[in-house]
Protein backbone atom coordinates (compact mmCIF):
# COMPACT_ATOMS: atom_id res chain seq x y z
CA UNK A 1 0.00 0.00 0.00
CA UNK A 2 1.54 3.34 -0.39
CA UNK A 3 2.79 5.30 1.88
CA UNK A 4 1.55 3.13 5.02
CA UNK A 5 2.98 4.96 7.43
CA UNK A 6 6.00 7.90 7.08
CA UNK A 7 8.68 8.93 9.71
CA UNK A 8 10.95 11.40 9.84
CA UNK A 9 12.24 12.28 6.63
CA UNK A 10 9.91 10.56 4.69
CA UNK A 11 10.99 7.34 5.65
CA UNK A 12 9.22 4.44 6.93
CA UNK A 13 8.13 5.04 11.12
CA UNK A 14 8.84 1.07 12.60
CA UNK A 15 6.66 0.52 14.96
CA UNK A 16 5.74 -3.16 15.71
CA UNK A 17 2.47 -3.20 13.32
CA UNK A 18 3.59 -0.98 10.84
CA UNK A 19 6.80 -3.88 10.27
CA UNK A 20 4.43 -6.55 10.73
CA UNK A 21 1.80 -4.89 8.16
CA UNK A 22 4.53 -4.09 5.48
CA UNK A 23 6.27 -7.95 6.27
CA UNK A 24 2.91 -9.58 5.61
CA UNK A 25 1.85 -6.76 2.40
CA UNK A 26 5.53 -8.03 0.85
CA UNK A 27 5.14 -12.02 0.90
CA UNK A 28 1.36 -11.10 -0.65
CA UNK A 29 2.62 -8.69 -2.88
CA UNK A 30 5.17 -11.99 -4.46
CA UNK A 31 1.86 -14.66 -4.00
CA UNK A 32 0.16 -12.29 -6.21
CA UNK A 33 2.27 -11.86 -9.06
CA UNK A 34 3.12 -16.10 -8.68
CA UNK A 35 -0.81 -16.49 -8.88
CA UNK A 36 -1.42 -14.11 -12.01
CA UNK A 37 1.49 -15.75 -13.66
CA UNK A 38 -0.06 -18.89 -12.78
CA UNK A 39 -3.60 -17.63 -14.41
CA UNK A 40 -1.59 -16.53 -16.97
CA UNK A 41 -0.02 -19.53 -18.58
CA UNK A 42 -3.09 -22.03 -17.28
CA UNK A 43 -5.98 -19.92 -19.00
CA UNK A 44 -5.46 -19.01 -22.93
CA UNK A 45 -6.80 -15.56 -24.29
CA UNK A 46 -10.09 -16.84 -25.30
CA UNK A 47 -11.03 -19.56 -22.65
CA UNK A 48 -14.74 -20.18 -21.99
CA UNK A 49 -15.84 -19.23 -18.60
CA UNK A 50 -15.81 -22.73 -16.94
CA UNK A 51 -15.77 -22.89 -13.29
CA UNK A 52 -12.12 -24.27 -13.26
CA UNK A 53 -10.78 -20.85 -15.97
CA UNK A 54 -13.36 -18.57 -12.98
CA UNK A 55 -11.59 -20.49 -10.06
CA UNK A 56 -8.05 -19.71 -11.96
CA UNK A 57 -8.80 -16.22 -12.41
CA UNK A 58 -10.19 -15.42 -8.92
CA UNK A 59 -7.10 -16.83 -7.46
CA UNK A 60 -5.44 -13.26 -7.30
CA UNK A 61 -8.42 -12.21 -6.02
CA UNK A 62 -7.60 -14.04 -2.83
CA UNK A 63 -4.87 -12.14 -2.32
CA UNK A 64 -6.32 -8.35 -3.18
CA UNK A 65 -8.91 -9.82 0.21
CA UNK A 66 -5.69 -10.16 1.99
CA UNK A 67 -4.17 -6.82 1.28
CA UNK A 68 -7.54 -5.17 2.78
CA UNK A 69 -7.59 -7.13 5.47
CA UNK A 70 -3.95 -6.69 6.05
CA UNK A 71 -4.62 -3.16 5.90
CA UNK A 72 -7.72 -3.64 8.45
CA UNK A 73 -4.98 -5.23 10.55
CA UNK A 74 -2.90 -2.17 10.67
CA UNK A 75 -5.68 0.14 11.56
CA UNK A 76 -6.74 -1.83 14.35
CA UNK A 77 -3.41 -2.89 15.69
CA UNK A 78 -1.50 0.87 15.42
CA UNK A 79 -1.21 2.20 18.62
CA UNK A 80 -0.50 5.65 17.87
CA UNK A 81 -4.11 7.62 17.54
CA UNK A 82 -2.50 10.40 15.74
CA UNK A 83 -0.72 8.36 13.25
CA UNK A 84 -3.69 5.72 13.24
CA UNK A 85 -5.76 9.08 12.29
CA UNK A 86 -3.72 10.04 9.56
CA UNK A 87 -3.87 6.56 8.13
CA UNK A 88 -8.33 6.54 8.20
CA UNK A 89 -8.05 10.20 6.68
CA UNK A 90 -5.63 8.46 3.76
CA UNK A 91 -8.54 5.48 3.24
CA UNK A 92 -11.29 8.21 2.92
CA UNK A 93 -9.47 10.33 0.73
CA UNK A 94 -8.81 6.66 -1.64
CA UNK A 95 -12.31 5.75 -1.27
CA UNK A 96 -14.08 9.17 -2.14
CA UNK A 97 -11.06 9.81 -5.09
CA UNK A 98 -12.29 5.92 -6.55
CA UNK A 99 -15.75 6.65 -5.83
CA UNK A 100 -15.75 9.59 -7.90
CA UNK A 101 -13.56 8.68 -10.56
CA UNK A 102 -15.36 5.26 -11.49
CA UNK A 103 -18.63 7.18 -10.72
CA UNK A 104 -17.86 10.11 -13.18
CA UNK A 105 -16.35 7.37 -15.22
CA UNK A 106 -19.35 5.29 -15.70
CA UNK A 107 -21.80 8.28 -16.21
CA UNK A 108 -19.64 9.54 -19.38
CA UNK A 109 -19.95 5.56 -20.73
CA UNK A 110 -23.48 6.05 -20.66
CA UNK A 111 -23.89 8.88 -22.44
CA UNK A 112 -20.34 8.78 -24.72
CA UNK A 113 -18.38 6.40 -26.81
CA UNK A 114 -15.32 5.78 -24.25
CA UNK A 115 -13.34 3.12 -23.57
CA UNK A 116 -15.27 0.81 -20.68
CA UNK A 117 -13.34 1.37 -17.77
CA UNK A 118 -12.36 -2.38 -16.68
CA UNK A 119 -13.64 -3.16 -13.04
CA UNK A 120 -9.95 -4.29 -12.91
CA UNK A 121 -8.70 -0.82 -11.90
CA UNK A 122 -10.83 -0.09 -9.37
CA UNK A 123 -8.41 -1.13 -6.55
CA UNK A 124 -5.16 0.16 -8.18
CA UNK A 125 -6.62 3.82 -8.49
CA UNK A 126 -8.03 3.23 -5.12
CA UNK A 127 -4.11 2.34 -3.95
CA UNK A 128 -3.29 6.01 -5.80
CA UNK A 129 -5.81 7.81 -4.29
CA UNK A 130 -4.21 6.20 -0.56
CA UNK A 131 -0.76 8.21 -2.35
CA UNK A 132 -3.07 11.42 -3.17
CA UNK A 133 -4.52 10.96 0.45
CA UNK A 134 -0.64 11.10 1.90
CA UNK A 135 -0.57 14.13 -0.25
CA UNK A 136 -3.32 15.76 1.52
CA UNK A 137 -2.49 15.40 4.54
CA UNK A 138 1.34 16.58 4.48
CA UNK A 139 -0.31 19.71 3.14
CA UNK A 140 -3.35 20.00 5.68
CA UNK A 141 -2.64 18.88 8.61
CA UNK A 142 1.01 17.04 8.44
CA UNK A 143 4.26 18.43 10.04
CA UNK A 144 6.62 18.03 7.10
CA UNK A 145 7.57 14.74 8.07
CA UNK A 146 4.31 12.77 8.20
CA UNK A 147 1.86 12.07 6.17
CA UNK B 1 -8.20 23.67 21.40
CA UNK B 2 -4.97 25.40 22.48
CA UNK B 3 -3.24 23.60 25.11
CA UNK B 4 0.35 24.75 27.18
CA UNK B 5 2.14 21.12 26.15
CA UNK B 6 4.85 23.10 24.66
CA UNK B 7 5.33 25.48 27.91
CA UNK B 8 4.97 22.23 30.41
CA UNK B 9 7.77 20.19 28.31
CA UNK B 10 10.06 23.56 28.13
CA UNK B 11 9.97 23.45 32.09
CA UNK B 12 11.29 20.21 32.06
CA UNK B 13 13.87 20.69 29.50
CA UNK B 14 12.05 17.88 27.58
CA UNK B 15 12.41 17.45 23.60
CA UNK B 16 9.17 16.35 21.68
CA UNK B 17 11.23 13.13 21.71
CA UNK B 18 11.40 12.88 25.61
CA UNK B 19 7.84 13.52 25.87
CA UNK B 20 6.65 11.26 23.12
CA UNK B 21 8.40 8.37 25.14
CA UNK B 22 6.72 9.47 28.26
CA UNK B 23 3.69 9.38 26.71
CA UNK B 24 4.03 6.08 24.70
CA UNK B 25 3.38 7.70 21.27
CA UNK B 26 5.41 9.41 18.50
CA UNK B 27 6.84 12.45 18.29
CA UNK B 28 4.20 13.58 15.54
CA UNK B 29 1.64 12.77 17.90
CA UNK B 30 2.97 15.28 20.05
CA UNK B 31 3.93 18.12 17.57
CA UNK B 32 0.24 17.94 15.99
CA UNK B 33 -0.97 18.59 19.36
CA UNK B 34 1.50 21.51 20.91
CA UNK B 35 0.96 23.16 17.24
CA UNK B 36 -3.32 22.62 17.99
CA UNK B 37 -4.03 20.26 15.21
CA UNK B 38 -4.64 17.28 16.67
CA UNK B 39 -7.20 17.28 19.81
CA UNK B 40 -6.19 13.81 21.71
CA UNK B 41 -8.65 11.76 22.40
CA UNK B 42 -9.86 11.33 26.75
CA UNK B 43 -7.31 8.89 27.64
CA UNK B 44 -4.59 10.45 26.03
CA UNK B 45 -5.53 13.93 27.80
CA UNK B 46 -5.41 11.59 30.94
CA UNK B 47 -2.02 10.40 30.58
CA UNK B 48 -0.67 13.50 29.65
CA UNK B 49 -2.51 15.10 32.89
CA UNK B 50 -0.74 12.55 34.99
CA UNK B 51 2.02 12.85 33.77
CA UNK B 52 2.55 16.61 34.03
CA UNK B 53 0.44 16.14 37.95
CA UNK B 54 -2.02 18.36 36.69
CA UNK B 55 -5.54 18.74 36.05
CA UNK B 56 -6.50 18.27 32.38
CA UNK B 57 -8.27 22.01 32.20
CA UNK B 58 -4.69 23.00 33.23
CA UNK B 59 -3.17 21.91 30.36
CA UNK B 60 -6.05 22.40 27.53
CA UNK B 61 -7.82 25.46 26.93
CA UNK B 62 -11.21 25.84 25.90
CA UNK B 63 -11.42 27.64 22.34
CA UNK B 64 -11.21 31.53 23.04
CA UNK B 65 -10.09 30.96 26.59
CA UNK B 66 -5.98 31.96 26.63
CA UNK B 67 -2.83 31.22 28.34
Amino acid sequence: MPGAGQGRGGLTMRTPALRRFFRIHIVLSVLYIALVALASQVIPDDAAPTPMVIGFALLPGLVVLGWVWNMGRLLVEMEDEYLRMLEVRKMLWATAITLSVCGGWGLVELFAAIPRLPVFFVFPIWCGGLAAGQLINRFTIGDGDCA
Amino acid sequence: MNNRLKVLRAERDWSQQDLAERLGVSRQSVNAIEKGRYDPSLPLAFTIADLFGLPIEAIFLREGETL
